[in-house]
């Protein structure tokens, strides 16, 4: 027969874990609408910025006059992966759906005869991908602000353009959870160098008829615009990954709330069933007792 | 009236109808007005003032950006950018663009500049 009073800690440590459950979704909640309006707000700028990139890359008829940053290297060789992880744990598959999507991502190319680098963000995945024998270029964690945020968005781009100058990368793809909704999160890919086109296909028809004059010329300007667009994308992504964070923590934590109040439900019941049956058990000892006088 | 739009990385700064807007271009400072032709420039670390009637409205330190002029609108990209009225000669060294613009040289020259004797009264 269980113990009553072991019976009544487990009650209490369960009541204490829903209440801490029960608030970290409520935080999540707050930082996950903060992170929602971060994300739109920062999105004017990035779709001027590459509406403007788009009518300068369709305004040169002639791929090949465009710069190689923008195109990407005819035999590429070696690409680069940045994860965009979290800095803390609790908020369900988040990061784990995420690793496994690299995994595939990785092997893929592996499978293309291509070497892969990869950068991480967050604490997540750096500590997960130390235990690999993968080739980490760089790691950037405690993202808890949003200057930070840009902050490191920057340090990342400048990376990424030095690599590239020196040749120890061809191609550079960014791996975020993009933001879908609060109950779904999605692993997404998208491709920095070559530039993507999917993003801009949109704004090209438009883009294409105005017909821009640029100044300075059209070089000078695509030098000052790609590492801003960089920066921009690279940027987007870490403040998507965020509000997927919170969204998965929100709802990872929901989750183990009930799942508590379950637990808490189910231990009541086989309390006061035990209480029960040592007062019947002593009844019977003292009305045997009694008869045997 | 043309539509002045200045955007920075993280979110609108701010969005009004404005007579002219004064731009420090790559190539040299421009004014954009209602139906000027469609026109791509990078920006400067400059004064770009908002004028009305041959009056400076408002003025802002920009430390350089992108700059797009089609029909009635002019979007400004701006990396940083502080209002000139919250800074003067004292203080500037306080403001966050100040700081954030840290070791280069030119753009914080030209801060200084800016903020002392602005090019555009």
């Amino acid at each position: 027969m269980p113990n009553l009073k072991e019976l009544k800690n487990r009650i209490s440590s369960v009541k204490s874990t829903r209440k801490i459950t029960s608030a970290m979704k409520m935080v999540a909640a707050s930082k996950l609408r903060r992170a929602q309006e971060l994300a739109e707000s920062s999105r004017v700028y990035a779709d001027s910025l590459s509406f403007i990139l788009s009518s300068l890359a369709g305004n040169t008829k002639n791929s090949s006059d465009l710069p190689e940053i923008l195109t990407g290297r005819e035999n590429s060789k070696i690409s680069l992966l940045i994860i965009n992880s979290s800095d803390r744990g609790l908020c369900g598959g988040f990061n784990s759906n995420l690793f496994r999507n690299a995994k595939k991502w990785i092997s893929d190319q592996q499978g293309q005869g291509k070497s892969v680098k990869i950068m991480t963000v967050g604490k997540k995945a750096s500590s997960f991908y130390k235990k690999t024998d993968l080739d980490i270029v760089a790691s950037f964690e405690d993202l808890n602000s949003n200057d930070r945020q840009l902050q490191v968005s920057e340090e990342i781009k400048n990376k990424i353009m030095e690599l590239f100058d020196s040749n120890e990368i061809d191609e550079v793809s960014i791996l975020f959870n993009k933001f879908v909704s609060a109950i779904s999160q999605e692993p997404t890919y998208q491709s920095l160098i070559p530039l993507s086109n999917e993003e801009t296909s949109e704004d090209e028809s438009e883009a294409n008829k105005a017909v821009f004059e640029f100044e300075p010329d059209k070089n000078e300007l695509l030098e000052y615009l790609v590492p801003r667009n960089f920066l921009t994308q690279i940027y987007r992504s870490v403040l998507e990954s965020s509000a997927s964070e919170h969204a998965a923590r929100m709802t990872s934590m929901d989750n183990a709330t009930r799942n508590a109040g379950d637990m808490i439900d189910r231990l009541t019941l086989t309390y006061n069933r035990t209480r029960q049956a040592f007062i019947t058990k002593e009844l019977i000892e003292i009305i045997s007792g009694a008869e045997a006088v | 009236m043309i539509n002045l739009k200045v955007v920075s990385p993280q979110k609108v700064i701010f969005e009004k109808e404005v007579e002219m807007a004064v731009l420090p271009g790559a190539e040299g400072d421009f004014a954009a007005m209602p139906n000027h032709s469609p026109f791509i420039s990078s920006l400067r670390p400059g004064q770009m003032a908002i004028m009305s009637s041959n009056k400076v409205d408002e003025s802002f330190f920009v430390s350089g950006g992108l700059v797009m002029l089609k029909e009635k609108v002019c979007e400004v990209l701006v990396d940083q950018i502080e209002p000139l009225s919250d800074v003067n000669s004292s203080n500037y060294q306080q403001s966050k663009t100040y700081q954030e613009l840290e070791g280069n040289e030119t753009a914080l020259g030209t801060f200084e500049q800016v903020v002392n004797n602005p090019p555009y009264k």
